[in-house]
């Protein structure tokens, strides 16, 4: 007769071992978190930079001073609205400027549609790992017979729409 | 079988135990990443700065026409909800009352709808 007082140890080693890999996996599969949430963060701030400049540039330098955003929409000033924005969205305490990107369009009605004009093109960069994103201002434009083309010279409401893009 | 030493098997069970223990504290870590996305997700859904820009851009208009009516103003009203609309998404509202006297002061009473669909803002402020 074969003696079987064993096979309780044997039973025993292999609950332990099966323990100690469920432990094993848990914990190498635990420690690497991939948090979703992470990668909308950068967008929320970019979202919130880039709402900050406009508002910047919606502001005058003094009571009752000129509207640096409104007169350059009046003047369909490309190159200005370019360099405005972007000397804002990337000046940095110190080190290297920021390599925001952006470009620009104005939505404006024309009757019964809603026409959008572009004001600045987008330029052939990619975004890394960021996606863009895309923040809005009001512009009031008073009556002007000087104003040239699309939005026409009566007074009117118009809405700059401005997609930006870390590089 | 009989007369045999089984104290093993509280090793066996405790064993078991911290498993389960484990098992758990890896679901709570795994509800904590969805916990930070939906969060960030409320956050940009929330049109903070749109409803904040309309605002601004509704006292613009009101500084400018009062409630006075007539075409520019009409013009300026009508740009205001149809581009908002085709734009953003937003049905946008807005009328402007009659003047009243706050503590000495002439002030409209401005009234401010907006609904894109998840958020819904309605205001009454008193501008002046």
């Amino acid at each position: 007769m074969v003696n079987d007082s064993g096979q309780l140890y044997t039973m025993e080693g292999i609950a332990a071992g099966l323990v100690m890999l469920l432990t094993a996996y848990l914990i190498l599969s635990t420690t690497s978190i991939y948090t979703p949430g992470d990668t909308h963060i950068p967008d929320m701030q970019l979202e919130q930079l880039g709402s900050d400049v406009l508002a910047m540039m919606d502001t005058p330098d003094s009571d009752g001073g000129e509207n640096h955003l409104v007169n350059l929409i009046n003047r369909s000033d490309r190159d200005g609205f370019n360099s405005t924005f972007l000397k804002y969205c990337n000046a940095r305490t110190n080190g290297d400027p920021d390599t925001i990107h952006m470009s620009a369009s104005v939505a404006y009605r024309d009757g019964d549609r809603i026409e959008e004009h572009q004001l600045v093109k987008p330029d052939e960069t990619w975004t890394g790992r960021e996606s863009a994103v895309r923040v809005t201002r009001w512009v009031q434009l008073d009556q002007q017979s000087t104003r040239g083309d699309p939005y026409g010279s009566r007074a009117q409401a118009v809405l700059v729409e401005v997609l930006l893009w870390r590089a | 079988m009989a007369c045999m030493n089984e104290d093993g098997q509280w090793i066996v069970l405790m064993g078991l135990l911290v498993a389960v223990g484990l098992f758990f504290l890896a679901l709570i870590i795994n509800q904590s990443a969805l916990v930070g996305q939906t969060t960030v997700e409320g956050v940009l859904e929330f049109p903070k700065n749109d409803i904040r820009d309309l605002r601004e851009v509704i006292f613009d208009y009101v500084d400018k026409y009062g409630n006075t009516g007539g075409s520019a103003a009409n013009n300026v009203r009508d740009d205001i909800i149809a581009i908002s609309l085709d734009r953003k998404n937003a049905v946008v509202d807005f009328t402007v009352k009659d003047p009243v006297d706050i503590s000495g002061q002439r002030a409209y009473p401005v009234e401010i709808h907006y609904n894109n669909g998840v958020t819904v803002y309605d205001e009454t402020i008193y501008h002046y």
